[in-house]
């Protein structure tokens, strides 16, 4: 009950913000965080929900971005009809390398992952006939659904908000789902999850190219919003920023990397004046919260509230077990 | 097909790949002792070339003793990682180490480009525009250098993971650390020990091939990639898949470079993994847990 009221207050607050905003330049950075925590939620279905840490997520964006991008200012396709195509794009290349990539688990899953991830950068940066190559493609034409263009960033705004949650909404029912309840038996223990009958490797590659599609679709967004696109979209940085967004919001919730990407896009515009700085103190963070608060920025709430239940369901000073008393 | 061109490309495919036999090598090493993947490992071949660079060039001592002294300082540095880091995290999730080496890696790198600036800097070294000629290939000095040096570092490596005390305890732990610890061995100087052997290796190659390129802040995350690539190729933990790969990685690239596309060589390295990975999951010379 409390937590639907409390999603209906978020959704709303969500709605009202941009006119809360009152300038252009924040309504900017209230866009770039709905595009970040629609990034983020992508890639927290592997991070998060199938326990794997893939080093290439950037690389789909990329591919979303590049695939619009080309299909709207090469061949002159609504940028409406790029957007699933982007999606459909991604996802061919996350069948692919998650194809490859799944056969291993763990660091070496993560190693190939950024190995498969250099791959398409090199590439972009090099077929130049294609991609312009570190030139970029500039003069994107906007996001437009039938006579509604999405020109200004409260217009985007609200189209990556709808996104959002419909990918909010969609994790939501994954995890309630038999598929959603697979992916975390798969995550906790996948041998046991094989002796239970789920195809491991199908569920994982499921996970996976979801995961891709969505990034695409996001990738797309951003070059019809940015207007132009790089290689650097897929750079080592922007891998960097999409795990650090997850990790500080919290992985395998939904509130969390949404919750991160805010983090994230308000420090970097707060640390502007720090340079070069900026990234040692998100790396720095990133290193903190793995080791101090690996539940992210989410658990603190959960946190609070346990020790919150435990002070008034019980009485004081006996409900909690002492520290010293403990397995160490 | 030219003979002369194609035992050129080869040479110097041999020349690159064994630098990246030298980042491998420490990368397997720790991960076959202390179940480590370290991201940061390219950002200690980054230091290596960085300190060569500064002591070398800036206070004027001579390039082979401030190649040494980068190599000795970089191993230091990782014993402090190590202490700091990788030690008190060792029984967590090895998502939590790995996600700590990234951060690692990203605050080192950001770091240095904080102290040491964005632009290019060039390692002197008095071998660099020397020419040796061997029968019809030309090779500068300082590539010759790189091979040799590689080579009586890896061998020195192989004879002390054989041959000494030490050697045997870091073998013993890479085996079963439990077990090891039982008979005696003192776990945490065997962890702190082979991360700053491995870390000193890594500055050897950056020093070495150093003087050959420009050197950047963020040339770390090309050397932790290669090295990956490197290790994955020939096994997590094999020392002498690390060898095997390393040289066949640097001569496809060489050869891919030249006769196919010099702006795709890397992705024809990389698109090398997917190939045996696709063949042998594990890699070529993987078998059960231990440092070989």
């Amino acid at each position: 009950m409390g937590h639907t009221v409390g999603m209906a207050g978020g959704v709303a607050a969500l709605c009202v913000l941009p006119f809360l905003a009152g300038n252009a330049y924040l309504e900017h950075l209230l866009a770039l965080w709905m595009l970040y925590a629609l990034l983020a939620l992508s890639l927290n279905i592997v991070i998060g929900y199938l326990g794997e840490l893939t080093f290439g997520h950037a690389a789909f964006v990329g591919v979303g971005a590049y695939t619009s991008a080309l299909l709207s200012t090469q061949l002159g396709l609504p940028p409406l009809l790029g957007l699933p195509l982007a999606a459909v794009a991604a996802a061919l290349f996350g069948l692919v390398i998650g194809y490859a990539a799944l056969r291993v688990v763990g660091p070496q899953f993560t190693i190939l992952t950024l190995g498969f991830g250099s791959i398409l950068y090199t590439i972009t940066n090099n077929w130049v006939d294609l991609t312009r190559g570190p030139m970029g493609i500039s003069d994107i034409p906007p996001m437009a659904i039938g006579p509604m263009t999405f020109t200004s960033a409260r217009e985007t705004y609200f189209l990556i908000l709808a996104l959002v949650l419909a990918v909010g909404f969609l994790c939501h029912a994954l995890v309630n789902s038999r598929t959603g309840r697979a992916f975390l038996a798969v995550r906790e223990n996948a041998p046991l999850a094989a002796s239970l009958g789920i195809n491991v490797f199908h569920t994982k590659l499921l996970g996976f190219v979801v995961a891709t599609a969505i990034a695409g679709l996001g990738g797309a967004i951003y070059a019809h919003y940015i207007k132009v696109i790089t290689p650097d979209i897929m750079g080592v940085q922007n891998v960097a920023a999409l795990i650090i967004v997850v990790i500080i919001g919290g992985r395998g919730t939904i509130v969390g990397p949404i919750l991160g990407a805010l983090v994230y896009i308000g420090l970097l515009e707060a640390l502007r004046v720090a340079g070069p700085l900026r990234m040692v103190i998100f790396a720095a963070l990133l290193t903190g919260t793995v080791v101090f608060l690996p539940g992210g920025l989410v658990s603190l709430w959960q946190r609070w509230r346990t020790t919150h239940k435990a002070d008034n369901n019980l009485p004081a000073g006996n409900g909690v077990p002492s520290a010293e008393g403990g397995a160490e | 097909m030219d003979v002369t061109v194609f035992a050129q490309q080869i040479a110097n495919g041999l020349v690159n790949g064994m630098a990246y036999v030298l980042i491998a090598t420490g990368l397997t090493l720790v991960f076959g002792v202390l179940r480590i993947v370290n991201f940061a490992h390219g950002e200690f071949y980054m230091l290596g070339a960085y300190i060569t660079y500064f002591v070398g060039t800036l206070l004027g001592i001579d390039y082979l003793a401030a190649a040494a002294i980068a190599a000795v300082v970089v191993a230091a540095l990782g014993i402090a990682a190590n202490k700091l880091i990788f030690w008190p995290l060792r029984r967590d999730h090895e998502f939590t180490i790995l996600l700590s080496s990234l951060g690692l890696a990203l605050l080192i790198s950001n770091g240095g480009e904080l102290l040491f600036g964005a632009d290019p800097k060039y390692v002197d070294s008095p071998f660099a525009d020397e020419v040796l000629d061997i029968g019809a290939i030309t090779l500068t000095q300082q590539r010759v250098l790189v091979f040799a040096a590689a080579v009586v570092a890896l061998i020195g490596v192989y004879l002390f993971l054989r041959y000494s005390r030490f050697g045997k305890m870091m073998r013993a732990t890479a085996q079963n650390p439990d077990g090891a610890a039982l008979t005696g061995i003192n776990i945490k100087l065997v962890h702190g020990y082979t991360f700053a052997l491995a870390c000193g290796l890594a500055a050897l190659a950056g020093a070495l091939v150093g003087p050959t390129v420009m050197i950047f802040p963020t040339i770390g995350n090309w050397a932790v990639l290669k090295g990956f690539i490197v290790v994955i190729m020939g096994g997590l933990g094999s020392v002498t898949g690390a060898l095997f790969a390393g040289l066949l990685l640097g001569v496809i690239e060489s050869l891919g470079g030249g006769y196919i596309s010099l702006g795709f060589m890397e992705a024809i390295g990389y698109a090398m993994i997917i190939v045996v990975l696709l063949w042998r999951p594990n890699g070529l010379f993987s078998t059960a847990r231990g440092l070989r």
